[in-house]
């Protein structure tokens, strides 16, 4: 069993100055990576036996209109089993948002993106299956995005202002 | 109905020992009592169990669902077969989406309580008391004592109504009728109770940021320690039918095995992955509520197929009968919702007499409770596995993004990888081990 502080001593010590932030809120630490160092900050809190973080809990899409250079986020949140620790890892992404695949470290992640992908527009390349996972085929827009509409209706009853966004 | 008698004493019930080879090639095991598969063991169990399905000869694709009885609502999974060998299941969820996400962020703390009902349904104050946590942890609202009673009290009585309905239904889907309906009348006891509580039987709502709506009702603490005692009664009984049937046993011994490795690599949570020998229940690892001061053991079994994990669910209906008990036992006065004008409603009682109260009601009702900014995780132990609230604040009453973890969808996609190469009727035993309830499961 290893602390939540040797945990973030080791991934510091590990990633020193790419870590790009680190917010300790309420018993929780959250790191933020840049985009192109996602995929080896994961696997290195998968692999490495020190921090052993062999289940990813979920994977968060998310989007902050107001923060305009980097409106998306992506939110992992790992468990570890060996050291019953929690680690949360997000990466900022500007428009047009791409991010490569943790289908491969762990598979659970697969329905996570998918999700991602369908409900914000976030592409994860290298992904076996990336189709819509909770919503029609037909589905046009994002919906989580913030500037889709709560109401509204297909077909039927549409209101004149929200033309071209559903 | 006997079985012809073997060399060495007579084994109990139906199960046979004879070790006669099964139509799948492989023969019954009876390990003996106490002996634990090492996770060697499991994986090498696990590909002598499975069939090959590299050398696959034509393929048959099926669509099982969206309106299969055995889908448990509306899951739909297309199977490729040869022959009767499951070669591989392409999950289809989403029909009983309803943007809860969405949903959630245009509503106040107070106002996505019900919303979480709809969840899962079948333990709907679990979800509740999981949000309840994550918005508690959020604000930072201390939860009086008499309160983290009553949760426990209410969350136990959802756990044992989710497992009694679903092991109805698991033994309904491999073949007989009349024990759904001793299932079911079992269930109506604890629904009996939970209505009493709550005024409901299915959505509560119960669950309020701060503590819960009301206090136990007169007469509550009697009936609820009565069922709690007939309980294991029952439990004995269904497992004196199921246990040791011929027939159950063998649609269900070393089918869908699935060891602690696969588990952690799909997030499967909960019985599952306690059936694969893994002592991970969150009420002792992150405890909440009261959970952290009554004495209950983790249910574990350790062969990871469906038989264990129905053998882990009648070892927790045990392990919740003796939590509710020792909650009402050592159940403490005071108030049952906690005194913080800021974060929490008022009691209704007040509202109309005090103008303190109905000030703050009206703070609480037309503007919603404060949040600070930030963002949490907490994850609790609900019947299916392991509920993950994450929520993001901007400060202000509604929530930025909020994300429900949901145990069931990371259950519905595992399926292909717990039956591939496994029998076609396999799969309806595999998945009704899974537990997977689709409000759960679409969100």
């Amino acid at each position: 069993m290893i602390s939540l502080e040797a945990i973030k001593e080791r991934l510091e010590g590990q990633f020193g100055s790419r870590l790009l932030d680190r917010a300790d809120f309420r018993d929780e630490v959250t790191y933020a990576v840049a985009p192109g160092d996602w995929m080896e900050v994961l696997s290195f809190c998968r692999d490495d036996p020190q921090m052993a973080f062999d289940q990813l809990d979920c994977l968060v899409g998310d989007h902050l209109p107001e923060r305009a250079a980097a409106p998306f986020q992506v939110v992992a949140h790992l468990v570890s089993h060996t050291h019953g620790q929690r680690l949360r890892i997000k990466t900022a992404l500007a428009e047009d948002p791409t991010l490569p695949t943790v289908t491969n470290l762990w598979p659970s992640a697969g329905f996570d993106e998918r999700e991602a992908w369908e409900m914000l527009g976030i592409a994860f390349e290298g992904h076996p299956d990336l189709r819509r996972l909770l919503t029609t085929e037909d589905f046009e827009g994002y919906p989580l995005r913030k500037d889709f509409p709560l109401r509204g209706t297909i077909g039927g009853r549409i209101r004149t202002e929200l033309k071209g966004k559903i | 109905m006997s079985e012809p008698a073997t060399s060495g004493p007579a084994t109990s019930g139906y199960i046979s020992s004879t070790g006669e080879p099964e139509p799948h090639g492989y023969s019954v095991e009876v390990p003996p009592l106490e002996h634990r598969p090492t996770l060697d063991e499991l994986k090498e169990r696990k590909a002598r169990t499975r069939q090959n399905v590299e050398t696959t000869g034509e393929i048959l694709t099926v669509s099982m669902g969206p309106q299969h009885p055995s889908t448990h609502g509306v899951y739909r999974a297309v199977l490729d077969l040869d022959g009767e060998v499951v070669v591989d299941i392409r999950p289809e969820i989403g029909n009983l989406h309803r943007g809860v996400e969405k949903l959630s962020e245009e509503r106040t703390y107070h106002q996505i309580i019900p919303i979480t009902d709809r969840l899962d349904y079948l333990s709907s104050f679990a979800m509740n008391h999981g949000y309840c946590e994550a918005v508690e942890k959020l604000m930072g609202v201390e939860v009086p004592a008499r309160a983290r009673y009553i949760r426990t009290i209410t969350s136990e009585l959802c756990r044992l109504s989710n497992h009694i309905m679903w092991l109805g239904v698991h033994i309904m889907d491999l073949g007989t009728q009349t024990f759904f309906c001793i299932c079911f009348r079992d269930r109506e006891y604890i629904l009996d109770l939970l209505e009493m509580l709550t005024g409901a039987r299915l959505t509560h709502s119960f669950c309020r940021i701060g503590g819960v709506a009301k206090d136990l009702p007169d007469g509550f603490a009697h009936k609820c320690r009565k069922v709690v005692e007939f309980l294991p009664k029952r439990v004995a009984e269904y497992e004196r039918i199921v246990k040791q049937n011929r027939i159950y046993y063998r649609r269900a011994k070393n089918v869908g095995i699935f060891t602690s490795e696969d588990c952690f690599a799909w997030r499967v949570t909960g019985p599952p992955l306690r059936a694969a020998g893994v002592v991970r229940d969150l009420r002792k690892d992150e405890p909440y509520a009261a959970y952290d001061e009554v004495n209950f053991d983790v249910a574990v079994e350790y062969n990871a197929d469906v038989y264990d994990r129905f053998l882990v669910r009648m070892k927790e209906i045990r392990e919740s009968c003796k939590i509710i008990e020792q909650c009402l036992d050592n159940l403490p006065d005071g108030p049952f919702l906690a005194k913080d004008s800021v974060h929490t409603m008022q009691l209704k009682k007040n509202v109309m007499r005090d103008a303190g109260a109905m000030i703050h009601d009206f703070y609480q009702v037309f503007h919603g409770p404060d949040a600070p900014k930030g963002e949490v995780y907490r994850a609790t132990e609900v019947p299916k596995g392991e509920f993950g609230v994450y929520i993001r604040s901007d400060g202000g009453t509604k929530p930025a993004r909020i994300h429900f973890t949901t145990p069931s969808f990371y259950h519905g996609q595992v399926l292909p990888a717990m039956a591939r190469g496994e029998m076609l009727a396999d799969v309806v035993a595999i998945f009704a081990s899974i537990d997977v309830v689709l409000g759960d499961c679409d969100r």
